[in-house]
């Protein structure tokens, strides 16, 4: 009996040993995390792009698509339109190289590579503003010059400090800055309205919902919700009244307000 | 008396009742003081910032966390996945009229009344080491599921009552429509189980798939609880960790039989546990046919909700996991397929298929190593140079989805050939359709292999996007054919003869060390999942919404995660070690073999009670 206990015995731990022993055996790769960038206010340009560097082949992820040759473009090596840095200027008309990189991470689906599905995630959500300058000043220096300076990190730290100060529900990374357009969706987008509001198969049902507003309020209703959110809270939402900023009536143009406001009373 | 007066009346009796009550009022003094020393401390603590989280000795607040979470789950997986087992043993019992059936439901009843409390122990020293070591998390945790919460708890108390009622009720409702309402209440066990196990997944799934639009700076308070609730990989969860379940129970009740086969002392006790041994290997190894289709949909889920934490999955840091899980499969397979192919050595009959077993075995190694080929991991610029690209140049066409793809669903299609020839081994069919019906499934075999093999190869000409497509067509076509054959086999083996009883019992020892290899591959691979499922969240407690900010935040190697897979289950099995023990203290059976016919009723066919056989174990004396 005791022969046989110690065989079962050896059977179970000699499996798990094996098992870990093989884990052991393959290449070692920690997911890091990405480390807040602190640079000093006489920060060069090498530091910068070490700094890009390191988060490029560590904890910023980037080598899981880029650097394998199938899921993105190839970022480190030559293409037959030279490096990264030398044809980045080149891509979309009107941008330049620093504008188009910074606009490939924050926006990554508004130019789309030739032959590469939409499947790169907006960085500004997992990496802070310098965090996103550092890549794009590492890319700028395979083949290229790097632009990157002192004001391009200070905008970004000014335009965060706006969101932040915007109110609770905008995004870490800070919205974009609102424009003069007339389109309502555009808009919508521009404000945020999205975060908490759902409509559709968009935005978050944390607020009441956009989809069907038309048929619950008239356009009186809704202009005066947008403008005075805390006046009147619907029933069910008591837990985030008073989450909704009242500063639309600032923020948006007559104008702006108005396309909002006809288009939400149609949905 | 007053209780003044009695300490007035007690002050007088005597001298010594005079010190102590000196003693008492220098004591309450001193607590007073401590209170009055305490009272600012208390203050400055309430007045700072709420702490984020605790530190726990040698192995850390992570280690301490991860240790007590995944041991409770493979304590939970077992007490939900043994009351399936346990409930359709019993109606098989009942309704095939065979009470072998039910003394085996019985037998695992008992061992999971002690299993429920290792159970709950370890749900409670994962709260309290939540509360304890991540304060913070817990308390968002808490304010988005606290009515979740509740009805947890008060489910908790409905599973537990309903299992002793089950338990302790077994001897006591055991005939007629009695037995089909005990039958009803491990039903309901089965119930109870899932819904807690459907509340405890929506927490998890939440963290990896909170709704979206949630940020950082989004309130807790803020969010819809369904839609925190019902997220975007919470039902697939479910049906994985359900499937897995009956997987995982049915591998525990396979290496419980095996035990008790290696130490049985008479032919009987072998012949009973070698048969619940082959039911154990049964359920699980047909349960984990289905799982690789379940935890298809999961993936394609986590792909639809992230792109990015699809990618960090498949292939980001955790690209080699994924090697290491096909290997475990393989191993799955492989030990299930042999223990099939001993287990035909007691089935007269069974030797006009050995032949085939060469074959199969081959496909099974083959299909393990290509499903095991590394392709597009992690590399750094030196081993991307040795390796001339991201890839091996001649075997890296092996490593991708197309090959991948089809090897699993071969080793399926495989495996499934092997229970159909174990299930026919010793049956002769006498249906004058007999020979077009085995005609017909070795068509099924064939045309599904067809299917397989067809799309595998294609799938290398055209575009991803088109190539992930492929493998929904490859799935259908094997559980097309599954579903045939096993409809045509049980039509085929109506009315058919016996080539010759099977000689249970009759099985080597080196059978039954592959039921052991079985249960250890299960429950470490249920491990190597967790960590998985887990650590794609990588340096979030909740994804892009709660960011860990503890010395742990970076989620480990695979070497460091293995070591604690292995911890865990280590204490796992040395705990249920303990608990077949203690099982078997608390009743030790007295196995008859008994022939699988004639068959003992236990509900007349119109439901009127027939003279009931004693469906309990005597007690040896």
């Amino acid at each position: 009996m005791i022969a046989t206990n110690l065989k079962i015995v050896s059977v179970v731990v000699g499996t798990i040993l094996f098992y870990t022993f093989l884990a052991n055996a393959i290449p070692q790769v920690e997911s890091e995390v990405p480390e807040e960038l602190t640079l000093g206010a006489d920060f060069t340009p090498e530091e910068l792009v070490l700094a890009g560097e390191e988060l490029y082949l560590g904890a910023g992820g980037c080598t899981a698509c880029h650097g394998t040759g199938t899921r993105a473009p190839n970022i480190v090596e030559a293409e037959s339109d030279g490096m990264i840095g030398e044809r980045c200027a080149e891509r979309v008309p009107g941008l330049s190289c620093k504008e188009y990189l910074h606009q490939s991470m924050v926006d990554p689906n508004g130019f789309l590579v030739d032959g590469f599905q939409p499947i790169m995630p907006d960085m500004s959500r997992t990496l802070s503003d310098a965090q996103v300058w550092a890549l794009v000043a590492y890319m700028e220096s395979l083949g290229g010059e790097v632009t990157v300076n002192a004001e391009d990190l200070a905008a970004a730290a000014d335009a965060g400090a706006g969101a932040a100060d915007a109110g609770a529900a905008a995004p870490a990374g800070g919205g974009p800055a609102p424009t003069a357009t007339m389109e309502p969706m555009a808009l919508l987008q521009e404000n945020q309205c999205l975060v908490c509001h759902q409509l559709g198969d968009q935005g978050a049902p944390i607020g009441p919902p956009m989809t069907g507003i038309g048929e619950r309020m008239d356009a009186e209703a809704i202009r005066h919700a947008i403008l005075e959110p805390n006046a009147e809270i619907t029933p069910g939402y008591e837990a985030v009244a008073g989450t909704m900023p009242a500063t639309f009536g600032q923020q948006l143009s007559a104008a702006q307000l108005e396309a909002m406001v006809q288009y939400l009373a149609t949905q | 008396m007053s209780v003044i007066e009695r300490f007035r009346g007690f002050g007088r009796s005597s001298r010594g009742a005079g010190r102590r009550r000196a003693l008492y009022i220098g004591i309450a003094a001193a607590m007073l003081a401590v209170c009055a020393c305490l009272d600012p401390l208390l203050a400055q603590e309430a007045a700072t910032a709420p702490r984020q989280y605790g530190d726990f000795p040698v192995i850390g607040g992570r280690g301490a966390v991860w240790i007590a979470a995944q041991v409770h789950l493979l304590f939970a997986a077992f007490v939900l996945g043994v009351p399936m087992f346990a409930v359709v043993a019993e109606a098989i019992g009942i309704f095939g009229k065979d009470a072998r059936y039910d003394r085996l439901a019985k037998e695992f009843t008992r061992l999971l009344v002690i299993a429920y409390s290792a159970t709950a122990i370890w749900g409670a020293v994962l709260v309290f080491f939540l509360t304890t070591l991540y304060p913070a998390f817990w308390g968002h945790l808490a304010e988005i599921f606290e009515v979740s919460m509740w009805f947890y708890v008060a489910l908790f108390f409905f599973e537990s009552f309903t299992l002793y009622l089950y338990y302790y009720g077994w001897n006591h409702w055991k005939i007629g429509r009695a037995k089909l309402g005990h039958w009803g209440l491990g039903i309901l066990l089965n119930v109870w189980g899932t819904a807690v196990m459907f509340i405890a997944n929506s927490w998890l799934s939440y963290m990896m798939s909170p709704p979206e639009g949630m940020t950082p700076d989004t309130s807790p308070a803020m969010v819809q609880f369904w839609s925190a609730f019902a997220n975007a990989t919470w039902m697939p969860i479910n049906i994985h960790r359900i499937i897995a379940n009956v997987v995982f129970g049915g591998a525990i009740v396979a290496a419980y039989a095996a035990y008790r086969f290696l130490l049985a002392k008479t032919d009987e006790e072998r012949a009973h546990y070698d048969w619940m041994g082959y039911v154990g290997n049964l359920i699980a190894i047909g349960a984990l046919i289905i799982l690789p289709f379940a935890g298809y949909w999961l993936g394609r889920e986590i792909y639809e909700y992230n792109q990015q934490m699809g990618i960090t999955m498949m292939g980001g840091f955790m690209s080699w996991l994924w090697i290491i899980q096909a290997f475990l499969i393989g191993v799955l397979f492989l030990a299930g397929n042999y223990y099939l192919w001993v287990g035909m050595g007691r089935i007269p009959g069974a030797e006009r298929f050995t032949p085939y077993i060469k074959w199969m075995l081959l496909v099974l190694v083959i299909g393990t190593i290509v499903w095991a080929t590394p392709h597009t991991m992690i590399a750094d610029r030196d081993e991307l140079a040795a390796m001339g690209g991201t890839h091996h140049p001649f075997l890296g066409a092996l490593g991708v989805m197309s090959a991948k793809n089809t090897a699993v669903n071969l080793m399926i299609l495989t495996t499934f050939l092997s229970f159909l020839l174990y299930r026919r081994a010793n049956i002769k069919p006498t249906v004058s359709w007999a020979r077009t019906g085995t005609m017909l499934q070795g068509a099924f075999f064939v045309f599904a292999a067809a299917i397989v093999l067809f799309f595998g190869i294609y799938g290398y000409f055209v575009t991803a996007i088109v190539r992930i497509g492929f493998s929904v067509y490859q799935v259908l076509a094997v559980l097309t054919a599954i579903i045939a054959v096993v409809l045509i086999d049980v039509a085929l083996a109506r009315g058919a003869e016996s080539r010759g009883e099977i000689r249970w019992g009759q099985m080597p020892a080196r059978s039954q060390y592959a039921l052991f290899v079985l249960v250890v591959t299960f429950t470490w691979l249920m491990g190597l999942m967790g960590f998985a499922r887990s650590g794609i969240r990588q340096h979030w407690h909740v994804w892009e919404v709660l960011r860990d900010t503890s010395e742990f935040a970076a989620t480990p190697a695979l070497g460091f995660a293995a070591q604690m897979i292995s911890a865990c289950v280590l204490i796992f099995l040395g705990m249920i070690a303990f608990i077949f023990w203690l099982g078997g203290l608390i009743e030790r059976p007295e196995i008859v073999y008994e022939p699988p016919k004639p068959r003992e009723p236990l509900l007349e066919e119109h439901g009127h009670p027939l003279a009931a056989p004693d469906l309990d174990f005597q007690p040896a004396d």
